[in-house]
């Protein structure tokens, strides 16, 4: 696996939050990631939830967004010194915790995703949304979502790797 | 304006590679208290965008396309408090957050795939079998 180039915290936090406000700035559209995979079912839903509101448009800035983000992964990993190597490794951490047969941490992965496009939607926001453009607003409902996505997060590692591992 | 966003996708993901946000075990090691890079990039970015905020509302800055900016933050749910805990568990578990896991894929690092795949799973469920409101309001 290629390392990828790892800016310290308070630089690569200063180039996402003038990247937020570039973007709030030039399109009028707040920063947020989950509802862009809303825009990807509604290219094979009829749904109503997925043909109305941010989906009655096929082609929507969300869809856009969320296609352009694995550029920029490629990206920084070419600009990173190293050539595409595709991996199945997570890096030491996570592979020593999660089940080491490939079907059981596919699954694992399947399940923990699915809690995230799920738990987004109901609570109307991801890490993007309302950790990072939700609490530059000071939004109230932000601020206690991203208490709770670290509160979460927090007991889920904990327990992860205290007691599996 | 639509297509531009690819472009404003491949920043974002590139800034988050750069950020150690694509870095699974950033995630292990912010929750176990080993390292707080995550932690530093999240309220860095806050930070400036807070102040970033402040200072567009007091110079009454316009969209490229002369329109008002909107600041209307997300309103209160009924759902918020469980949705944000359900999430906070799959971000624990799979190192990755909806934004992430395709700059991972990106990179290279294939298991994101099946997080995006529950992602998108998960997505359609609450569009399909939860959702009353019109899609993403």
């Amino acid at each position: 696996m290629v390392d990828v180039i790892v800016w310290p915290g308070w630089l690569g936090g200063l180039g996402i939050g003038l990247y937020l406000l570039a973007q709030h700035w030039t399109s009028n559209r707040p920063l947020g990631c989950s509802l862009s995979y809303g825009s990807l079912c509604a290219l094979g839903s009829r749904a109503p939830y997925f043909t109305s509101g941010e989906f009655e448009r096929r082609d929507n800035w969300r869809l856009w967004f969320v296609l352009g983000i694995p550029l920029g992964g490629f990206l920084a990993l070419l600009t990173s010194g190293g050539n595409w190597q595709p991996t199945l490794s997570m890096g030491a951490m996570y592979d020593a915790v999660l089940p080491q047969a490939l079907w059981a941490k596919a699954s694992l992965l399947l399940g923990g995703g699915m809690l995230m496009g799920y738990g987004a939607r109901l609570a109307g926001g991801c890490t993007s949304g309302h950790a990072v453009a939700g609490v530059a607003l000071l939004n109230p409902p932000s601020l206690l979502a991203a208490g709770l996505f670290f509160a979460s997060g927090l007991a889920t590692v904990q327990m992860l790797f205290r007691v599996f591992a | 304006m639509n297509y531009a966003f690819l472009l404003f996708g491949a920043v974002f993901g590139f800034l988050l590679s750069r950020a150690g946000a694509t870095t699974f075990d950033f995630y292990a090691k912010l929750f176990l208290f080993q390292d707080l890079q995550l932690l530093w990039v999240i309220a860095t970015a806050a930070t400036v965008g807070a102040f970033g905020v402040f200072l567009l509302k007091r110079s009454r800055a316009r969209a490229l396309d002369g329109q008002a900016l909107v600041y209307d933050g997300k309103p209160m749910r009924r759902g918020l408090v469980l949705g944000a805990l359900l999430f906070g568990v799959g971000w624990g578990m799979s190192g990755s957050c909806p934004g992430t896991a395709p700059a991972m894929l990106g990179e290279g690092k294939l298991l994101a795939g099946f997080t995006i795949l529950g992602i998108l799973l998960g997505t359609y469920l609450y569009g399909r079998f939860h959702a009353r409101e019109p899609g993403g309001l």
